[in-house]
């Protein structure tokens, strides 16, 4: 082996840990495994790959550890990709691992290995256990250490996230959708054409410059009027910017559900093809399963079908409180921020404990600025929130609207754009009622008195009154 | 391999365990993992981005490395609009105002020209721009760019030029380029996902909850006066604390805060008084405290009590 490394090849690199090492080989071994990883799927660019084989020169190659650190640092970019980097990591290790010598250093290269030894030890010499078999010739440039383990087999470039975890006590079922028929297609995009201009606006931290604007922009003032040698001759004004308001939808797919999940699913996903919003969209039924990713796809038929295919409690059963608890724990703070909208689609009922519900719910709308309910039922006439879950979380719910259908989901467009925002009933509220034990089906009934009158004039930001202070230039 | 470790007042972070060995003489425990990161990132010259819950030591590290490195710190705190002018530099026009005044008032007026006010005395220095300046002989900055979650995409967008060139075009003067790329430290909370584009330049670490044997070393080392039976204890239901339900699970900097706290009380042991008392002080949601104070607590201190 050593032979063949001519010492003037720019490519033979030494690495301060032991023998030069032939950084072609070397580059090679790194972009298979990047490749591996990204089979893997995460998100690894061949860039990561180089600076994987450079930092391979920097550090101890033959400890097993350290090897991990330095590509996790380089091919890790999330923190959920670490699971499965560690995965294709130890099979990486595993077949591409060569015996050391007992207390040897990490460099010398040996021919034939049988090796082995105890747990995840660092190329500690034990029992002889596995064979490694024909994978040992692949290299000669890489010294490192042999792990063996029960399932040294595995393929590394079939190496795929594992099957998600399965619960024979949940009823999973799977489900195909259909492609969209024109027609419904059609009904979507309305829908969301109709929703996109009128969402409800955040003021954010930046300004622009504006002649309606009522704060004075100090920093262009001086600027311009440099010429006239400080001199004020023009005034000039800036505004906060507004964007429109982030949403996050919460859909559920229970066997209760099943009849509206296909519309309202193709009204959460036209609303995330859009643009101009930030939409992070999630499923539940017996869990919580975040789709955002999968529905940002512009062909919308793959984009609902990733979705069947990925979510496994289709029509199922429901557990709100816990589903609401998953979201308050993992995904609030990264998708909220407090200042977002949350629409939950589900008809309220529930298998688990209302008390759950109910906190949840709570801690929800403590954690937006507005959550909307949007309830199939609700639109039947005669009807009235008895199902437990409903009954438990409607306290806190700001909106409530029915949404049979396409028909009905329009207002929502209306409460999006925060027409209504002036009766927004803030968490601290709803809770002090609840805890008063004023959770009457009265109160909550009232909430879904027909709709007011749809202004589509009505601006929220123009129809703002002056500020006596604006008056005044 | 057999390399010594030579801890002196100013080691030089020339290896994994050169740098374990820095930080912990200025009271930073570290694991491999997170030390392989920041080798490679000094080695590769690459930024390094650190997540990880708050009060696991983010900010921190940036502070310890400038401190091993023997050179500046540069803090560039973000939030929602920040901007160039507040992140990179702004004229001093008021200053600029008063030049050309007295440069009138002098009667000078007219041979001053452009040069004499747009010239670097009236630059403002904000952090990047600062630490792109720094001394081109001495050791270059840390620049710690802290948060980066809080400030919006536009900034992101803005840093990601500034991370891959390291020069800024200030249009009146020209364009500054560092001599030598400043050490960059990235901090995350995970508000929102940094994009891609920006992570794809830097190399990442996700900074986990240490492990019981190493947040008691981090104790001793960050609250010496603490005894060692407190500081064990305090651990142990701190770890017991992460386990729990709770809407906000206690860092590591709340565990310092706690150890430090119960010190100033004068108490030596942990008991379930105590604990009430001071919940506060590692609990920071009131559904929390109330859910864990009185008898959740004395039982967590019996399960402590045996692992400690």
């Amino acid at each position: 082996m050593a032979n063949r490394r001519d010492p003037n090849d720019p490519a033979i690199v030494r690495a301060p840990w032991g023998p030069e090492v032939d950084g072609r080989r070397l580059l090679a071994e790194s972009v298979g495994f990047g490749r591996a990883l990204r089979a893997a799927g995460l998100a690894t660019d061949l860039g990561a790959s180089v600076d994987f084989a450079r930092a391979l020169t920097l550090v101890d190659m033959g400890q097993r550890d350290t090897v991990r650190a330095a590509g996790e640092a380089v091919f890790v970019r999330r923190r959920d990709d670490r699971e499965v980097y560690d995965r294709v990591f130890n099979r990486w290790w595993r077949r591409r691992g060569r015996k050391r010598p007992a207390g040897d250093g990490p460099a010398v290269p040996t021919d034939d290995v049988s090796a082995a030894e105890a747990e995840d030890g660092l190329g500690s010499p034990g029992g002889d256990e596995g064979t490694l078999g024909d994978d040992t010739n692949r290299i000669d440039g890489i010294p490192m250490a042999i792990e063996s383990d029960e399932d040294a087999d595995g393929e590394i470039d079939g190496i795929i996230a594992a099957p998600t975890a399965y619960s024979s006590s949940e009823l999973l079922r799977h489900r195909d959708f259909d492609r969209m028929t024109a027609a419904e297609l059609r009904d979507a995009e309305r829908l969301v054409d109709l929703l996109e201009p009128r969402l409800e606006l955040r003021r954010t931290r930046r300004y622009e410059l504006h002649h309606h604007g009522r704060l004075l922009a100090p920093r262009t003032m001086l600027r311009r009027n440099m010429a006239t040698g400080g001199q004020f001759t023009e005034w000039i004004w800036r505004r906060h910017t507004k964007r429109p308001r982030r949403i996050v939808v919460l859909c559920d797919i229970s066997g209760s559900m099943e009849r509206h999940s296909r519309l309202l699913l193709r009204f959460v996903q036209a609303l995330s093809a859009a643009s101009s919003v930030k939409t992070e969209s999630f499923v539940f039924g017996t869990r919580l399963t975040r789709v955002t990713r999968l529905l940002r796809d512009r062909d919308r038929d793959r984009a609902l079908a990733r979705v069947a295919d990925t979510v496994n409690d289709w029509a199922g059963g429901t557990r709100i409180g816990e589903s609401f608890q998953d979201f308050n724990r993992h995904w609030a703070r990264r998708t909220l921020r407090t200042s977002g909208v949350v629409i939950v689609v589900s008809d309220g009922w529930d298998r688990g404990d209302p008390a759950l519900v109910a906190t949840e719910t709570a801690r929800l709308r403590r954690n937006c600025h507005r959550l909307v309910w949007l309830n199939p039922l609700a639109g039947t006439p005669g009807y009235e929130p008895l199902a437990g879950g409903m009954r438990a979380a409607l306290p806190y719910v700001d909106d409530f609207v029915p949404a049979g259908t396409v028909a009905s989901l329009e207002r929502l467009g209306e409460i999006l754009a925060g027409i209504r925002s002036s009766d927004v009933r803030r968490g601290g509220d709803a809770a002090a009622s609840a805890d008063a034990g004023e959770r009457q089906s009265s109160q909550a009934i009232r909430s879904i008195a027909p709709p007011a009158p749809l202004d589509v004039a009505s601006d929220p930001v123009a129809a703002r009154p002056l500020s006596p202070r604006g008056s005044t230039r | 391999m057999s390399r010594t470790i030579e801890p002196s007042s100013n080691t030089p972070l020339d290896s994994v365990e050169s740098i374990v060995a820095g930080f912990r003489e200025r009271d930073y425990v570290c694991d491999r993992s997170l030390a392989t990161a920041v080798f490679l990132a000094l080695r590769l010259d690459r930024p390094l981005l650190l997540e990880g819950e708050a009060g696991v030591g983010k900010t921190e590290l940036a502070k310890v490395l400038a401190a091993s490195l023997g050179t500046r710190l540069i803090r560039l705190q973000c939030y929602e609009g920040l901007d160039v002018n507040a992140a990179v530099y702004e004229w001093n026009y008021p200053r600029q105002m008063l030049e050309i005044r007295l440069l009138e008032a002098r009667g000078q007026a007219d041979r001053a020209n452009a040069h004499d006010i747009f010239g670097p005395d009236f630059l403002i220095r904000r952090p990047l721009l600062q630490a792109l300046e720094a001394d081109p002989d001495g050791e270059p900055p840390v620049l710690l760019i802290d948060e980066i979650d809080r400030a919006d995409e536009e900034f992101e967008a803005y840093l990601l030029e500034i991370l891959s060139d390291f020069q800024v075009t200030v249009p009146e003067i020209g364009t500054i380029k560092a001599a030598r790329p400043p050490r960059v430290i990235l901090t995350s909370n995970r508000t929102r996902e940094v994009h891609d584009a920006l992570k794809r330049r830097c190399l990442y670490h996700w900074i986990d909850y240490p492990t019981a044997q190493k947040e008691f070393e981090i104790v001793l080392a960050r609250v010496p006066d603490a005894p060692e039976q407190l500081a064990r204890e305090v651990v142990a239901f701190v770890h017991r604390l992460r386990e729990a339900d709770l809407t906000k699970v206690p860092g590591i900097a709340e565990t310092l805060d706690w150890a430090a706290a119960l010190l100033s009380l004068g108490s030596r042991e942990l008991t379930g008084e105590v604990v009430d008392e001071t919940l506060g002080v590692v609990l920071k949601y009131e559904e929390d405290i109330r859910r864990i104070r009185g008898d959740t607590a004395r039982s967590y201190l019996q399960e402590a009590g045996a692992t400690a």
